[in-house]
């Protein structure tokens, strides 16, 4: 991707435009594909389409199933059922549900603040753990060193339902620090966000300690030291803030990871939320809604991906000049 | 597999016999929450209920689900009401009369009734209601089948209505004491008509509670009908409920709900799972409600219309060689009991002398399987004729799996290979799983019923049933013996007839092995000591009416 | 859920070359144990995964039974060591396959012409652009559940990361000095490239496959924990795990062994997979 800004004045404004307008033709590249992608799901779904929608647990007579069957326009050709539904997409409308008989793009609006709650909660966490672990032991070689890396490695490894379960059992069902289910209130949070953030922290860690280690190798580094500044404050100021960097590469794998996690851990922990409603639509065939939440996980990653670019610039003004 | 529901005629017709006999049911222990020392209800305070179903539409006239029906019948109130002993009592209805053919009913309705938008409950209403239900555009998916041969409503007067029907329709009573044909006013039907699956405040019924709130994934909230005053004849108070407010909360990991309770974040927990009985029991704040399973129990059905079991020698082998009893209870810790016939122990002519009459005998299987001629052995222990192992396919729905069934499953293959019989469980999704069952292209078929009456024998074994024609008879049986048998005991009301009937169709479907019952399961509730007046209905749905918390 | 990120996603590079370590040597140590499990469970256990007894339902871990038993009396110590192999065949075909089917995907990008190069590249940025979880869980709602449906699914949804770091390497070479003197001597293109690419490329796919599979295990578990993965009665980690969810106050030994054992084989995994990174330093895709 290209950088937007650029000291050439004359040319400004067209460049940055053209800029803008490259970024909202990938944005939407990306999502048409996405469509495209959803509906050949759909439309490849194995079985009648009226038999998918109404279940096995029903008494649905003939007349009711043709009724379903020209309300959902399952008999019209494949292509005109296409372009009607980039249409639909085009205002918005991402259809209805099989089983809820409601709009998808209201199911996942009310399921999306839970959701969101736990994965910004969970991200929030996994850098605090990951910043304080990268911090207290790049560069070094101690037995502090030794035990974060196991212990980074241990959650990198470990599946996060089998965490979620442990933790569960531990402090919910042993020493009841925690209520077990439930969307009320800080407490119920905690477990779930801490069964997210681990594994996560994990990796972002090593990858900040990585950066950080080749950062304080940096001539600058060198050259702050040497002006009188503390090691500590060379640290947190200079090689900081060039480590992080990488870890701005990382944020299409974390918000793939943040939200894909959310399946597992919304079953674990019985939350509503993106994840549960997944499920329950894979579970159900439900297709219209796994379209929904396909579509969305696409729209989130090339937001992400766009604001990522930016905030290379920001960060790292070596970058602007493209 | 319960999901498939009973078509609606074949299902329901011979449930005629509820209509006029009063049923006399088997009485169940414990279907009352002991009110020792409760002292006089107290009004207000709200209670939460953690269950273990989220409906996925709340309209009672589309939806075929159980958990619909459950939750909704705290808001919408029927024409009559059922008594656990079968009886039908005036509800909305003061009194009714049936034309001698059965084809017609007339209601004499309530005139001090109102839907909770203020609207009058009427003739009208009723018209506008059951006409909606058989609308094509409407799609019920099962209350539709509840009025069978329905032809229309006439509106006698404001206050009398007679329902009318092509033919001869004996279980209308039974269907109209259901909450799938309670009534919506006629008012939010007409506002929001197509948008009721989505449940919300445009449920608008009679009911003792109404709509509060709901958020999916969540929970659902109901508050108090202040107005309500037209309980069913027989209920526990008349006038409003006692409590404000009514909340369900969803929580589907068995181990989350039962967390739930046990760390006080809810009153009452529904489908509590077996292996924590023990365990709350034992808590003196701790209450638990059982309900005895009424209906088809738990059993696998075998396919005997398709090689091996085509050959009863093999079935009675399949029968004989599970261990069923020592399986069961380590699975169900004792709360779920083993069944000896194809009818749960609470149904109305369940047949007892079955019981212990075919004990767990491999050897007696192992003779059977010989004398079928698969004397062979192959690599895996498994048993051959002609070279070709013995082995059944056992499909399974994993999205439908309840109840633990999934481990019994596993427990029913380990004890059938050490008799020499492999079973295949394909893992199928549930469209494909339909499918499969109704061609029959399986060998063995689980499935459990619940419903309080022995018809349900007709739904599985008559010949009228069979899967190809969209009915439950899983087994496959064409036997013109079990079609007279059922006929017969449906068409009468004689009690005694019907339980010779009945008793002659259990012991048939048992001797020729074309069941293999497995466990009557007992309905499990929770409650904390505050909770009073929690009553289970015949069909071991709550009704919280009556309920109230000592709680403030 | 998580694994370590995919290579290309991140441009990180280790400077030193450290000396094996003991722990890598413990990792090999533990990856060969599980091997020999999964290829004969029966040499370290003689019980019965899937013979049941009720009597014995529910005992703890003990003397005789060293991870207690499950609901039906089951010894989960067997049930646990017969997991291995259907459960790590999981890890490993999915990987295989998205090995095989992501460097095919990359060589078509790289040599299939300028059309061809944008389909392919376009297909992996869309499928790129979903978590992999997710990608997974909608092809199986595609294609049903099962065994080699949930391979399959979870090899689909690494493909795209394979196939750019294929084409990636095949450009590299193509444009390298001693492709275009080969080509100078007349010799084709395509077979060149092939020729040269693929021993290349080998390194870093190998490298990003460990990785990869690390990565596959735990999703493959996730998706049977799930409920849309292995045909029981056969023990498989992940579906065993979600047998023992309801019993987490009664008798955690039953979910908690299999997942100790998931962890244990993907630790392993990761760390040879590491120590092969740094093998290759630099061997990573860009």
């Amino acid at each position: 991707m290209s950088s937007a800004v650029t000291p050439a004045e004359p040319a400004r404004l067209p460049r940055v435009l053209r800029a803008v307008g490259g970024r909202l033709v990938a944005i939407a590249s990306v999502l048409l594909g996405a469509a495209t992608l959803a509906f050949a799901g759909l439309k490849l779904l194995p079985g009648d389409p009226v038999a998918t929608l109404l279940g096995p647990q029903t008494t649905a007579s003939p007349a009711v199933r043709a009724q379903i069957r020209s309300d959902y326009g399952f008999d019209d050709p494949v292509i005109s059922q296409y372009l009607h539904y980039l249409g639909e997409l085009l205002h918005g409308r991402l259809g209805e549900s099989y089983q809820l008989q409601q709009p998808v793009s209201a199911l996942i609006a009310e399921q999306f603040g839970s959701t969101f709650e736990l994965a910004m909660s969970a991200l929030v966490l996994a850098v605090v753990i990951a910043t304080v672990s990268a911090l207290a032991t790049a560069g070094r070689r101690s037995a502090l060193r030794s035990a974060l890396g196991a212990w980074e490695l241990v959650a990198v490894s470990t599946p996060s339902f089998w965490l979620g379960i442990v933790l569960l059992t531990v402090f919910s069902f042993r020493l009841q620090w925690f209520p077990v289910a439930g969307t009320e209130g800080v407490q119920t949070l905690v477990l779930p966000a801490v069964t997210l953030a681990l594994p996560i922290a994990g990796v972002l860690a090593q990858v900040l300690r990585e950066g950080l280690e080749k950062a304080l190798a940096e001539p600058f580094v060198v050259t702050a030291r040497a002006r009188g500044l503390g090691r500590g404050a060379v640290r947190v100021r200079h090689a900081f803030r060039h480590a992080a960097i990488p870890l701005l590469t990382l944020s299409g794998w974390l918000t793939g990871t943040l939200l894909g996690g959310t399946v597992l851990v919304e079953k674990v922990f019985a939350r509503p939320g993106i994840g549960a409603l997944t499920l329950q639509s894979v579970n159900t065939k439900d297709m219209p809604v796994v379209m929904g939440v396909v579509l969305l996980a696409a729209l989130v990653f090339v937001l992400i991906s766009q604001l990522t670019d930016v905030l290379y610039a920001v960060i790292d003004p070596r970058l602007r000049k493209g | 597999m319960r999901a498939i529901r009973p078509p609606g005629i074949v299902g329901a017709a011979l449930a005629a016999a509820l209509v006029l006999s009063a049923c006399t049911s088997t009485t169940k222990s414990g279907n009352v929450a002991a009110q020792a020392d409760a002292g006089p209800p107290v009004r207000g305070g709200s209670v939460t209920v953690a269950i273990n179903t989220e409906p996925t539409c709340f309209d009672i006239h589309v939806s075929p689900q159980d958990i619909t029906a459950s939750i909704q019948r705290n808001v919408f109130d029927s024409l009559v009401a059922e008594d656990d002993q079968g009886n039908f009592r005036p509800w909305l209805a003061t009194s009714w009369e049936v034309a001698p053919d059965l084809t017609s009913y007339t209601f004499k309705l309530r005139t001090d009734v109102k839907f909770t938008d203020g609207t009058a409950f009427d003739a009208n209403a009723v018209k506008v209601n059951f006409d909606r239900i058989a609308a094509k555009s409407t799609k019920s998916q099962y209350a539709a089948s509840l009025l069978g041969p329905y032809t229309g409503t006439e509106v006698l007067d404001p206050a009398t209505v007679r329902i009318r029907f092509a033919k001869p329709f004996a279980p209308f009573l039974q269907a109209a004491s259901t909450a799938y044909l309670g009534f919506y006013s006629p008012q939010a039907l007409a506002a929001a008509g197509d948008k009721l699956c989505a449940g919300g405040a445009q449920s608008v019924g009679t009911g003792p509670f109404k709509f509060a709130a709901h958020t999916k994934g969540q929970s659902l909230t109901l508050e108090n009908n202040p107005a309500y005053n037209w309980a069913p004849t027989g209920a526990g108070h008349q006038g409003a409920a006692y409590l404000d407010k009514l909340t369900f909360r969803f929580l589907p990991e068995d181990s989350v709900r039962v967390g739930a309770f046990a760390g006080g974040q809810v009153d009452i927990a529904g489908s509590i799972p077996p292996v924590n009985v023990k365990g709350l029991e034992g808590r003196a704040d701790v209450r638990i409600l059982r309900h005895d399973f009424a209906g088809a129990v738990y059993s696998l059905f075998l396919n005997t219309t398709r090689a091996p079991f085509d050959d009863e020698r093999v079935r009675k082998a399949v029968q004989r060689g599970i261990n069923i009893g020592p399986n069961v209870q380590s699975i169900y810790f004792d709360q779920y009991r083993r069944a000896w016939g194809p009818l749960g122990s609470a149904t109305p002519s369940y047949d007892k002398t079955l019981e212990n009459s075919w004990p767990y005998d491999p050897a007696l299987a192992g003779r059977l399987l010989d004398e079928a001629g698969w004397t062979g052995r192959d690599g895996d222990g498994y048993r051959t004729r002609d070279g070709k192992r013995l082995s059944v396919q056992w499909p399974s729905a994993p999205a439908a799996v309840r109840e633990q069934r999934d481990i019994l499953a596993q427990a029913v293959q380990a004890d059938l290979k050490k008799i020499g019989v492999e079973v295949q469980r394909p893992a199928l999704d549930l469209g494909a799983f339909t499918t499969n069952a109704y061609a029959g292209k399986y060998d063995v078929l689980d499935m459990s019923w619940a419903r309080f009456e022995p018809d349900v024998l007709r739904l599985y074994f008559n010949s009228s049933n069979l899967p190809s024609a969209g009915g439950q008879n899983a087994a496959w049986l064409s036997n013109p013996q079990i079609d007279g048998w059922t006929d017969s005991a449906a068409a009468t009301l004689d009690r005694p007839t019907r339980d010779r009937l009945y008793a002659q169709t259990q012991a048939w479907v048992i001797e020729h092995a074309a069941v293999v019952p497995l466990y009557s399961a007992t309905t499990l509730f929770a409650t904390g000591k505050q909770i009073n007046g929690l009553r289970l209905d015949p069909n071991a749905w709550p009704l919280f009416h009556d309920v109230w918390s000592a709680r403030r | 859920m998580t694994a370590t990120p995919t290579a290309d996603k991140r441009r990180v590079r280790i400077r030193r070359r450290p000396a094996p370590r003991a722990s890598v040597v413990v990792a090999l140590v533990v990856l060969v144990l599980f091997a020999l499990i999964g290829l004969a469970p029966g040499l370290f256990t003689g019980t019965s995964p899937i013979e049941t007894d009720p009597l014995a339902a529910l005992r703890g871990p003990g003397a005789e039974h060293w991870f207690g038993t499950d609901q039906l009396g089951r010894d989960v110590f067997a049930r646990v060591l017969h997991g291995a192999r259907p459960s790590l065949l999981l890890g490993l075909g999915a990987t295989v396959f998205a090995l095989v089917g992501g460097t095919l995907w990359g060589l078509l990008s790289a040599l299939g012409g300028r059309a061809a190069d944008q389909v392919c590249m376009r297909l992996a940025d869309i499928m790129l652009s979903l978590p992999e979880l997710l990608l997974a869980l909608f092809v199986v709602t595609l294609l049903g559940r099962g065994t080699v449906d949930v391979m399959v699914a979870v090899a689909i949804a690494a493909m795209p990361g394979y196939a750019r770091l294929v084409r990636a390497e095949a450009l590299v070479v193509r444009r390298s000095g001693y492709v275009e003197a080969a080509a100078g001597l007349g010799l084709r293109r395509p077979v060149l490239i092939v020729r040269h690419v693929l021993p290349n490329a080998i390194g870093p796919l190998l490298v990003l496959g460990t990785v990869g599979f690390g990565t596959s295990l735990i999703y493959a578990s996730g998706l049977s924990f799930l409920g849309l993965g292995a045909q029981p009665p056969s023990p498989e980690w992940g579906a065993m795990l979600s047998e023992g969810r309801g019993f987490l106050e009664t008798a955690w030994w039953i979910g908690v062994f299999p997942g100790a054992a998931v962890t244990c084989a993907v630790i392993a995994v990761n760390v040879a997979g590491r120590h092969a990174r740094t093998r290759f330093a630099g061997g990573t895709a860009r």
